[in-house]
């Protein structure tokens, strides 16, 4: 008989994360499922926020806490969730796909003698556990399943509906941690440049530049600068996040001119990031199948293309607009504000 | 000056390589330091020539590496040190299928087992197909319609099906029989595998010649005559400039690779071939005028559907015929098809049938079309969709393209083969022989004769002048079955410039007679075999088409050719795709960061005020397209390095040269299946 | 800067990006098609990770960098005529085979018993690079148990940047949720670093620091080992290629102010 055991992390102000409230409600609906006993484990500088939020749960709650655990770092929290897992003696560990997760949980199933499996989209499975993830950068989709134990799970942010239980007063069972020596010290959080955080992750607008924006234009100037003047005050006015085409970002260590607030960290696809996203506008991208496969779990699609060829029209948007995006998203831009106004 | 002293004295690059140093972007910037490195032989270009030349050398080391031949003298101690530099991004990066005779390849591999190679398979059968006009757009002469007109009416009596007529047999000089249908992309994967792996050769992809480095001013031979400016290396690419090639962040200056002998065997639009021609001219009465763009579609076919032969041995009696007689249509592992006569009478045709269900299906655009919308990709477009095709591919998935282009002139275009220290290989030396319709074999063998010739010359501790490498190399190739091949097909084909009919005529007497006859024209230079504008587009005035194709979107081409009759294509998104799709989808077309644009258009005017814009229309990458003011513009980033601008350029600034400069540059076709 | 660095760059071999994928099944579980066909190139993240250890060895004379592969020979000999002009390492092949398929766990055993098996190497110096997923399996995982087996407990994944103290302490960027990064110091070595990006464009080629190269990797992968993964843990129920043709709306006709009003009334809909 499987027995689960949820990880959970909290913020810099202890509260779980969104993700961490994703993986509980998968493990609580997993264990259910296979009427399996539900723990819970947080890992947090103070646990009892998270405790509250999960009072609900119908769960064994576990957690370790203390300054320690205030920050992500690998030897802290691989210590931590070892414990945790110690002290649940689950079969199946299911874990948020988070940075702070995907940093140690691999570590963590091999000091307990286990396996991992990451990035998983989907729990599936009649008899055993099955579970999707994807292969080659988003472009194969496999289930698998493994009958070694403990196995552990990380979940994809946004896979699963987040836990929404009403908070109250729970039992916490606090775990010992041994700790070893400080050896890494966490400083603090950076933003990428220039205090312009374009990269919007809850956003429901996934807004992509691509290398179009630097090209010549009609009058057969490149204009650079209005580009990034126009870009930056969709992103005010919508709320939308900033995704960028290989080719673009790449621009920026080639001495050319270039968005100055684009970074390797904007870019979608291939070689970048694959956001989740119910929307998403792809403006002067040519919608080549390395930059679309990050647009894997992007909902509805549209693209703005002076291309009437170009890759979007090939079923991987939605909507394609054949016109000038400067021309378009000015007017774009006029109409958020009259609204907001 | 012997080759010996040629490779001592070495130093930075700099004033004593200018004196014959080609103007390239790089070398005519003095302030520019260019490191340097000293091999003992500097070979540009790995391809199939190459490939003869470097495995020859490596056996022969291989079976006695204490050889005292083979001990280099740039690293005492070490052997020979081989380089090999290549543009494309990957050895197997090649753009051909073929179909070979191989004897050249067997003659080196005796064991040689085509299921080693992928996609290789013996050639099993071979039919030749004269395909009529199933859609009406074809320019075709009165008198072949009336040919046309006359098959249509006897129909099946005559066997006609399909639109297309099998001929009863295939002419002897076409045959391949006991050859192999490949992939060159494979089969130089494959060659190169075992060379890097036996250890004497290094193959450097993604490096780019931009040229030879000239050795001191020519001196006297020892007859009193002029010598040929002699070669001491290779120049490679300056990496980290702009697209003009002036230094930009990251800057590299090319570094020069000093060697006693330096192989180019850099294709037909090489840049180190292109400079030797400039440099050294050709021999007199050679003329490189005949060019063509092969482009093919490497197709996935469907497992069943509309290919019930495929694999299927059942129907075959034990000698491969067909049981029950009849044609044998079936599309098996080595099948070969030859055919000509659509989608325009100058197209020719091919389908190689690869195992796994692949086939190689192409068309051969040439420069004696004449038409200046020598639109290759729609043109492929139209011919897979042809009947006796069709049934065969529509079902199919596109897995690769590319596009290449081919030195026509055979032996006319042949340049000088040897000077003191160096010597040339393969297609760039004019081995192809345009009657039989095949250069892989010859230009292999090339590189064996040469490979032979520098083991004979390193055991004799004989310098590589011109002497010698003409009397080792040069003398096996005129010698071997290389030369007479290329002699038989030196007019071959000049029938063609009078008109498609009197072309078969030529070749067709040409082959019968083993070349004792043939049909001779004059051949003007390429630029001039761009007729103006055919009679049939006065209606149409091409700039209006050009304006209609900028406004809406479309590739210049499709607009010519849909102006022109032929009907639209209709897309699948798996076979029939956009020119832009089958960039992505087929050839995968990448280039490299931190190089300059290698097509540079020279005089502004000239490219503004050319009516025809062929370079445009021909382009295989659509990377260069026409802007508003009508002068082209180029994208590296699409270039399949087909190099196909390079002859279809219709101007001239100076009644010799193109305005279009075709220089080395990165990256091209990712595609290891072409 | 006088300490000299150990740097160890596991990186393995995927599918040129551009190509066309298509799973199938085999004897041995799932691949790719023609898999042994499709051009290959080092994996892109752990690329950036042989570049930045290449630059960081640079700065600290005597540091040397490993490059621990595993993959078909063949196809690591032909990556490598690619590689190994773009900066100094020393190969350290193991002839196995490809894509992303097979476990990670059988992976991470192989390469850690293969990174201990090398000769000279100070594991008190040691920086164990690599990327933070590969482009195939994409698991992020591999670089992880690595230093598990080998012992090591600063662990950084996603690294955009490292800056190496005198003392061999070093600061050390991550990317975190946000498009933030996460800062943080450790105190010295050994550390396993999960490279992203990093700063460093992709060098240029240089035909010196290739044959230099070439020295050794060729006799390398002569002698490279041969292994076998094992999967027994690992069970494929079904490997598939997804659909996702949409049916696309081509819109030619409309103007500038037409197209604003139908995207703000689309976004609008949040």
């Amino acid at each position: 008989m499987e027995s689960i055991l949820v990880l959970t992390h909290g913020n810099e102000a202890s509260a779980l994360t969104k993700a961490s409230l994703e993986a509980v409600a998968a493990g609580m609906g997993l264990a259910s499922r296979l009427g399996a006993p539900l723990s819970i484990g947080i890992v947090a500088a103070d646990g009892s926020a998270a405790a509250s939020a999960l009072a609900s749960a119908g769960a064994r709650l576990l957690a370790v806490s203390g300054a320690a655990f205030a920050q992500p770092r690998y030897a802290t929290d691989a210590a931590a969730c070892q414990a945790l897992c110690r002290a649940a003696r689950a079969s199946i560990v299911l874990a948020p796909e988070s940075a702070r997760f995907a940093r140690v949980m691999a570590g963590v199933a091999h000091r307990l003698g286990g396996f991992i499996d990451t990035h998983i989209t989907a729990l599936g499975g009649a008899e055993h556990v099955e579970v999707t993830r994807w292969f080659y950068r988003q472009r194969v989709e496999a289930v698998l399943s493994r009958a070694a134990r403990p196995w552990f799970l990380l979940l994809d942010a946004g896979t699963h509906a987040a836990f929404a239980g009403a908070p109250g007063s729970a039992q916490t069972e606090q775990v010992a941690v041994e700790l070893p020596a400080p050896h890494t010290t966490v400083t603090g959080l950076r933003a990428p440049q220039q205090g312009a955080q374009t990269i919007r992750p809850d956003a429901g607008l996934l807004f992509v530049a691509g290398a179009g924006w630097t090209k010549k234009q009609a009058d057969g100037q490149v204009h650079t600068s209005e580009a990034g003047q126009i870009i930056l005050e969709f992103l005010r006015g919508s709320g939308a996040s900033l995704g960028s085409s290989k080719s673009l970002v790449d621009q920026g260590s080639e001495g050319q001119p270039v968005l100055p607030f684009l970074t390797h960290l904007n870019q979608v696809g291939q070689t970048g990031a694959t956001p989740r996203h119910p929307k998403g506008l792809s403006t002067c991208c040519h919608g080549e199948e390395p930059h679309v496969v990050g647009w894997r779990f992007i909902g509805e699609r549209r693209a703005i293309s002076l291309d009437p060829n170009c890759g979007w029209t090939r079923g991987k948007a939605d909507v394609v607009y054949v016109a000038d995006a400067f021309q378009v998203m000015t007017k774009v831009n006029a109409l958020l504000a009259a609204r907001k106004a | 000056m012997s080759a010996d002293a040629v490779q001592t004295g070495l130093g930075t690059a700099g004033s004593d390589a200018a004196a014959c140093a080609p103007e390239t972007a790089s070398s005519i910037e003095p302030l520019i330091e260019h490191q340097s490195l000293e091999a003992d032989i500097a070979c540009a270009g790995f391809g199939p020539a190459m490939g003869g030349f470097l495995t020859t050398l490596s056996r022969a080391w291989t079976e006695n590496p204490a050889d005292p031949a083979f001990e280099s003298r740039v690293a005492p101690g070490m052997p020979l040190q081989v380089l090999c530099y290549e543009r494309a991004d990957d050895i197997g990066a090649g753009v051909s299928g073929v179909v070979t005779r191989a004897e050249g390849i067997r003659a080196s591999f005796p064991k040689l087992n085509p299921d080693e190679i992928p996609m290789a398979a013996e050639v099993r059968r071979e039919r030749v197909l004269y395909l009529l006009d199933p859609v009406g757009a074809s320019r075709r002469s009165s008198l072949l319609r009336c040919g046309d007109a006359l098959l249509r009416g006897a129909g099946r009596l005559v066997g006609l099906k399909d639109h297309a007529l099998e001929l009863p047999w295939t002419p002897a000089f076409l045959h391949k029989q006991g050859g192999l249908v490949m992939s060159i992309g494979q089969f130089n994967q494959w060659v190169g595998a075992q060379l890097m792996g036996a250890g004497l050769v290094q193959i450097w992809p993604g490096t780019p010649v931009s040229a030879p480095i000239f050795a001191e001013p020519p001196v006297m031979t020892v007859n009193g005559g002029k010598r040929r400016c002699g070669v001491r290396g290779l120049r490679l690419a300056d990496q980290g400039v702009d697209r003009f090639g002036a230094p930009a962040e990251g800057f590299m200056a090319g570094m020069d690779v000093h060697a006693r002998l330096t192989v180019v065997g850099d294709g037909p639009v090489g840049a180190v071939g292109q400079a030797l021609d400039e440099k050294l001219g050709l021999p007199l009465g050679h003329a490189r005028r005949e060019w063509g763009l092969g482009m093919k579609m490497v197709i996935e076919l469907p497992p069943d559907s509309s290919n019930p032969h495929q694999l299927d041995q059942n129907t075959l009696a034990a000698d491969g015929v067909p049981k029950g007689g009849g044609k044998d249509e079936r599309l098996l592992p080595g099948t070969v098809w030859h055919t000509f006569g659509y989608p325009e009478p100058e197209i020719f045709g091919f389908l190689y049938v690869h195992p796994n269900r692949l086939v190689s299906v192409g068309i051969f655009v040439p420069s004696w079309m004449g038409n200046p919308a020598r639109t290759a990709y729609r043109y492929l477009q139209h011919y897979i969709q042809h009947p006796a095709l069709w049934k065969h591919l529509k079902d199919g998935t596109l897995r690769s393209w590319g596009a290449k282009s081919l030195d026509e002139s055979g032996r006319r275009g042949e340049p000088f083969l040897v000077g003191d220290g160096f010597a040339r290989i393969g297609e760039g030396s004019g081995s192809t022989n345009m009657l039989t319709g095949s250069g892989v074999d010859e230009a292999w063998t090339t590189g064996t004769q040469l490979g032979e010739a520098v083991l004979e010359l390193l055991r004799a501790g004989r310098p590589f002048t011109e002497e010698n490498l003409a009397a080792t190399y040069e003398a096996r190739r005129r010698a071997s079955r290389v030369e007479r091949g290329s002699r038989q097909a030196e007019h071959a084909r000049d029938g063609f410039h009078h008109g498609f009919v009197r072309g078969l005529m030529g070749m067709a007497l040409a082959g019968l007679s083993g070349g004792k006859l043939s049909l001779d024209a004059h051949i003007p230079p390429a630029a001039e075999q761009i007729r103006p504008l055919p009679p049939q587009m006065k209606g149409l005035k091409l700039k209006k088409a050009v304006t209609a194709a900028m406004e809406d979107g479309r590739p210049l081409h499709d607009a010519l050719m849909s102006a022109r009759g032929w009907p639209e294509i209709p897309f699948d998104g798996r076979l029939l795709v956009t020119h832009q799709d089958a960039l992505l989808m087929g050839g995968k077309v990448q280039a490299m960061a931190g190089f300059a644009d290698h097509v540079v258009f020279h005089n502004r005017g000239l490219c503004i005020g050319c009516e025809v814009k062929t370079c445009a229309a021909m382009c295989s990458g659509q990377a260069i397209t026409v802007g508003t003011d009508g002068m082209p513009a180029f994208e590296r980033e699409k270039c399949v390095h087909c190099g196909a601008c390079l002859w279809n350029c219709a101007q001239s600034a100076d009644g010799v040269h193109g305005n279009i400069e075709f220089r080395a540059g990165s990256g091209g076709l990712h595609s290891a299946e072409n | 800067m006088s300490n000299p660095l150990h740097i160890v760059v596991c990186a393995g071999i995927v599918p040129d990006p551009l190509q066309t994928l298509e799973p199938v099944s085999g004897p041995h579980g799932p691949g790719l098609k023609n898999e042994m066909v499709l051009p290959a190139v080092l994996d892109p993240w752990a690329a950036s990770a042989l570049y930045e250890a290449a630059h960081l060895a640079a700065k600290h004379p005597g540091s040397k960098v490993w490059l621990v592969a595993l993959g078909p020979k063949a196809k690591l000999q032909q990556v490598m005529m690619t590689v190994a002009q773009k900066a100094g390492f020393e190969l350290v092949p193991v002839d196995g085979p490809i894509g992303g398929f097979p476990d990670a766990h059988s992976t991470a055993a192989v390469l850690a018993e293969t990174i201990s098996a090398i000769a000279g190497l100070d594991k008190t110096r040691l920086l164990l690079f690599g990327g933070w997923e590969s482009a195939s399996r994409g698991a992020g995982i591999t670089l992880q148990l690595i230093g598990e087996i080998l012992g090591i407990t600063d662990q950084f994944q996603g690294v955009d940047r490292i800056d190496m103290r005198a003392d061999c302490s070093f600061e050390v960027l991550e990317r975190v949720e946000g498009g933030m990064h996460q800062e943080s110091v450790c105190a010295g070595l050994p550390a396993v670093l999960g490279w992203a990006t990093g700063t460093l464009a992709e060098p240029r080629n240089n035909p010196q620091t290739g044959m230099s190269n070439m020295r050794t990797i060729l006799p390398a992968l002569q002698k490279a080992r041969p292994v076998a993964l094992s999967g027994d843990s690992l069970r494929y129920v079904a490997v598939s290629l997804p659909r996702q043709q949409r049916a696309t709306r081509v819109v030619k006709d409309m103007s500038p102010d037409e197209i604003a009003r139908e995207l703000v009334e689309w976004m609008g809909a949040e």
